[in-house]
């Protein structure tokens, strides 16, 4: 089925051009964007995980028509990083970068790989551009975006030159909120020769909120791309993190943590492509249901014909704090390589009465035994993180979340 | 000082109708050493469980009390004339805990993300804390809203800090390894977790120290454990009777601990009740004739 008809009522060329002139943008890029809008009809939504008689994540209900509002973006962003990497706005990159977006831009999300990122490209107003020379090691580039439109719209890309290194934190959180709002973001990572990059994401936007996101890099030889994908805010969201391992002795790292309640819904994707020789993967994922909060994890893990001396490995762990949510794990192993050492494990699971017991007989009140107890349970996840205020932060809102709860 | 008292005290796990206990009757009291045998399944660890107050398991009659003295929390604490008694069966696990319970488990869980460090002084914490909720009058409330208005200035710190404050606890904790010569990294590390079997039971050891309680009941504390640890064990346990004044119910299966931490009292169980009771001299009795000659001195030989 096609979703095209949806917005199409209530976008037009003539906004595409205005946001495109408005950011100085070259003849090329219009034309990237006018061809995604064009592309809208064709396009289906994203792929989500189906089992019998059930669509976990129902994205063709949104009201993409009065969701999105084009020409009214706005929002409080921070884009800082040590003086040694360019961190530039969108505006600022298109006119000291084009040749760096030009040769990157597009070329690792297709802008048409379906209506949702196609909508991205056509009516991203905001982003930013994280350049990372060669032999240059940048700690801490936060960028920061307090979403304050009905919609808004954010692309980011991340280059890295050989043997160089950045890590990085991008939030989201809703400054005026609405009934209904959505976030759309794309981010691209170039990670080139013997580099390192961790990017961390820290996704807080209001309840009301709507989310789709995609996120993909591709890791050149000795390169290793880390994800940090932390997801508290919205009713929906919808996210893919991947990597493909495309040089020699490539790594990724992709680790998440989500905690759900009310009537949140997470549906995530965890995916790397390995597509050379000795390259490793490392999926983590926790996370945390309570209320009548849903889940939705699908792993997968993808070892090409050539992709010999694989290591690939998956975890996701669901903590379902009340009876009434719910989780669906999918963890894929796809080998075509036979020189390949894989491993891959989804549980869903409750708090554990021996655990609860053995802190409570030892005076800990059940409240905060348990409180410990998930606090624990992220702790692998936090681990991972190298940027301070992603670790922090991302800890305190989960901490604050459960002193919430009763 | 405090006694713990077993009356009549029935049990069965609570999905299922399997009965386990069948009339459990003992007393034990600050300052003195219990051992309690019993060959497997003869209910002692289910006695141990169910004065914690784990949830699987049903008290189907009887009761298990604790009588406490006017002093038994120091000087802080004032515990009136109808406060003495508790029933523990009407208690959830950490309020036993507060009145002075410990148990020591067989199989001590592992828990990830947690240190010992911040379990520990976040249960001595909620054990003081719980405390003075159980024994609060109407004196007692007046002066917690007086500290309520104290902890709203700049000067105190986080409200969550407790009445142990982080650089104490430290203190208090380092010495206690000490004594049982444990190693300090233990501190940092998550609570049991990669914890080798041995290193478990010198934790809980290390725990009731801490936790300082009037009566502890360590389940199979001795077993696993190579000759040096069941030294530091033994030497942890006795301080904890010879120092604190603590009550100890040990559960054990072998004559071998007892060498160690020289009991007052030796109770055999079988078949979910005390069958004999005796001084130290029925322990060796035991390691030379077994069960079975219990068994036949209670039941008569046929």
């Amino acid at each position: 089925m096609s979703a095209g008809t949806q917005v199409h009522a209530n976008l037009t060329e003539e906004q595409v051009r205005e946001i495109s002139g408005d950011l100085e943008e070259p003849e090329w890029l219009l034309e990237t964007r006018l061809e995604a809008l064009a592309a809208l009809e064709e396009l289906d939504m994203p792929d989500v995980i189906r089992t019998p008689g059930r669509d976990w994540t129902n994205l063709h209900d949104l009201d993409f028509e009065s969701l999105v509002d084009p020409l009214n973006a706005a929002e409080n962003k921070d884009q800082v990083g040590p003086e040694e990497a360019e961190v530039l706005s969108w505006s600022d990159a298109v006119q000291e970068h084009e040749e760096l977006l030009k040769e990157h831009f597009g070329s690792i999300v297709d802008p048409q790989e379906n209506y949702l990122t196609a909508l991205s490209t056509a009516l991203f107003s905001t982003g930013t551009v994280i350049y990372v020379p060669e032999g240059v090691d940048a700690e801490d580039v936060a960028i920061r975006t307090e979403q304050n439109s009905r919609s808004l719209f954010n692309y980011t890309l991340v280059v890295t030159e050989e043997s160089s290194s950045v890590t990085i934190l991008e939030r989201q959180s809703t400054g005026e909120e609405a009934e209904e709002q959505y976030y759309s973001g794309v981010v691209e990572i170039a990670a080139g020769e013997n580099s390192y990059v961790q990017y961390g994401s820290l996704q807080n936007l209001s309840e009301e909120a709507y989310n789709f996101t995609v996120k993909r890099g591709v890791a050149d030889t000795y390169a290793t791309i880390d994800w940090i994908e932390g997801n508290l805010g919205t009713q929906l969201t919808k996210t893919e993190v991947s990597t493909t391992l495309s040089g020699d002795s490539s790594e990724t790292q992709i680790v998440g943590a989500f905690y759900g309640h009310n009537d949140q819904h997470f549906d995530l994707d965890a995916k790397v492509w390995h597509r050379a020789e000795h390259t490793t993967a490392d999926l983590v994922t926790r996370g945390v249901t309570d209320d009548v909060a849903r889940s939705v994890y699908e792993g997968v893990q993808d070892v090409g014909s050539d992709a010999w001396d694989t290591s690939s490995y998956q975890r996701e762990n669901t903590l379902m704090l009340s009876d009434e949510s719910e989780a669906d794990a999918s963890p894929k192993l796809i080998i075509n390589n036979h020189d390949t050492e894989a491993s891959h494990s989804a549980t869903v699971g409750q708090i554990d009465a021996e655990d609860l017991f053995y802190m409570t007989s030892r005076g800990v009140d059940p409240r905060s035994a348990r409180n410990m107890l998930v606090e624990g349970f992220f702790v692998p996840v936090l681990e991972e993180i190298d940027v301070d205020e992603l670790r922090d932060d991302l800890e305190g809102l989960i901490g604050a979340r459960l002193r919430q709860r009763d | 000082m405090a006694r713990l008292e077993l009356r009549n005290l029935h049990a069965e796990v609570a999905e299922g109708d399997e009965k386990i206990l069948e009339g459990v009757d003992l007393e034990v009291q600050s300052g003195e050493i219990h051992a309690l045998m019993g060959p497997n399944g003869s209910g002692k660890s289910t006695t141990a469980k169910v004065i914690a107050g784990h949830p699987a398991y049903e008290v189907t009659e009887g009761e298990v009390l604790l009588h406490l003295e006017d002093e038994e929390f120091g000087e802080d604490i004032e515990i009136d004339e109808d406060q003495r008694t508790w029933n523990l069966l009407d208690l959830e696990p950490n309020e036993r805990a507060a009145l002075g319970i410990f148990l020591g488990f067989q199989y001590p869980a592992e828990i990830e993300g947690v240190t010992m460090t911040n379990f520990l002084r976040t249960a001595l914490n909620a054990k003081i804390e719980e405390r003075e909720e159980l024994f609060e009058d109407e004196e007692g409330e007046e002066a917690e809203e007086e500290d309520e208005g104290f902890e709203n200035s700049p000067m105190e710190g986080p409200a969550d800090d407790g009445e142990v404050g982080v650089a104490e606890f430290q203190g208090i904790l380092q010495e206690k390894m000490e004594q049982l010569e444990m190693d300090e990294k233990f501190a940092q590390r998550y609570l049991n977790a990669g914890f080798s079997g041995g290193e478990k039971k010198q934790n809980e050891v290390l725990q009731a120290a801490i936790l300082e309680p009037s009566i502890a009941v360590l389940d199979e504390i001795d077993s696993g454990l190579d000759i040096d640890r069941l030294q530091d064990v033994s030497n942890g346990i006795n301080a904890l009777r010879d120092e604190q004044g603590t009550g100890i119910l040990q559960i054990t299966h072998y004559q071998r601990i007892l060498d160690y931490v020289e009991p007052d009292h030796v109770h055999v169980m079988l078949d979910g009740q005390i069958a004999k009771s005796g001084g130290p001299e029925l322990a060796e009795k035991l390691e030379d004739k077994g069960y079975d000659w219990v068994r036949d001195e209670v039941y008569g030989t046929a």
